[in-house]
């Protein structure tokens, strides 16, 4: 008799797969030992109950990581341009030249794929910092920003 | 450890290059110049007031927010320019400019200067191209007061003239509505 499947999945995707491997462990000792009608009931419920504590565990070093290395430098990036955008003699707006963003999306993919962090934690800290970026951003940027960011992380891993 | 020095040793030397490549780029031959050049509908007298009256410099100039004419247009009058700095948070900006030369309709010379940001002279020449067209040129030399800014020159001058090239565009698309009227 196995585990639920989905129980399993989601116990990696909250743990982590070194973590999940040794909680699942102790999980599947008692599992085993169970009635087979209500053991699977069981193993989600234990799953479900370790869900915040294991959270609260993993977030903030993969939450740190992803905001230091994602979204920090696109954030001095995006200072940078604004300096230099309000060093034109005549002033501009807040919209920035393709090159300023190619070269943005260049360091986040990057930044993401040296990090090795969490792709959930790389989208969270890349959405952050094109939020809280003062430069606009395109349509067509963001989108690129949101989905390269986190692959560059599921390549390097 | 060993890879926080290479991670930082890789980045200071990433920092040298782009250092090293914006000091050589400084010194190419436009540097600190912008030049732009746009054919108008109308006479020069009829363009001229879209260079000179704070009414209508305001129109085609973007995030100019208020122009102090002089009461009298001579060589030495001063008229200042009040700019909003989207990039540095909304803070207005004032751009002194004394005429050096003021020659109406076909050329005017002004001194810019803003403090902590920049020094420069502005000229404009209108030429008569016949046929109820004229030529508008724009000449702006400056030079940054800040060493950051110094430095930076090869990035800010690309982005200042597609500025002044999209001030232009509505320059002509604003004398084309009002020839048109």
């Amino acid at each position: 008799m196995k585990p639920p499947v989905f129980a399993s999945w989601l116990l990696v995707a909250l743990a982590g797969e070194r973590l999940a491997e040794v909680i699942a462990g102790d999980l599947e000792e008692e599992f085993a030992l169970r009635d087979p009608r209500g053991a699977s009931g069981w193993y989600l419920s234990q799953v479900l109950r370790s869900s915040i504590p294991l959270l609260s565990i993993r977030t903030p070093q993969t939450a740190l990581v992803a905001l230091l290395a994602v979204a920090m430098p696109v954030l001095l990036l995006d200072r940078l341009w604004s300096f230099i955008y309000s060093q034109i003699p005549l002033k501009d707006g807040l919209n920035r030249a393709p090159e300023f963003l190619i070269v943005n999306l260049i360091l986040v993919c990057l930044c993401a794929a040296l990090s090795r962090s969490k792709p959930w934690a790389t989208f969270g800290a890349a959405a952050l910092a094109l939020w809280v970026s003062a430069g606009h951003a395109p349509l067509l940027y963001s989108i690129l920003v949101l989905t390269l960011a986190p692959a560059s992380v599921w390549r390097s891993r | 450890m060993k890879w926080v020095f290479r991670i930082v040793g890789g980045l200071v030397a990433v920092l040298i290059l782009g250092a090293v490549t914006l000091l050589i780029m400084g010194h190419r031959a436009n540097a600190n110049h912008i030049h732009s050049v746009a054919e108008l509908p109308g006479t020069p007298a009829e363009i001229w007031p879209w260079i000179n009256d704070a009414d209508k410099i305001g129109k085609w100039i973007s995030w100019v927010v208020e122009v102090r004419n002089p009461s009298t247009y001579s060589v030495g009058a001063k008229r200042v320019v009040v700019m909003k700095d989207e990039n540095n948070g909304g803070q207005t900006m004032e751009i002194a400019g004394t005429f050096s030369e003021y020659q109406p309709p076909s050329s005017m010379t002004v001194q810019l200067s803003s403090a902590g940001a920049f020094d420069g002279t502005q000229a404009y020449r209108l030429t008569d191209l016949g046929n109820r067209r004229t030529r508008l040129e724009i000449d702006f030399d400056f030079h940054f007061t800040s060493a950051l800014a110094r430095l930076m020159e090869p990035l800010i001058t690309p982005q200042a003239e597609k500025k002044m090239v999209s001030d232009l565009d509505r320059l002509k698309s604003l004398v084309g509505q009002k020839a048109a009227l």
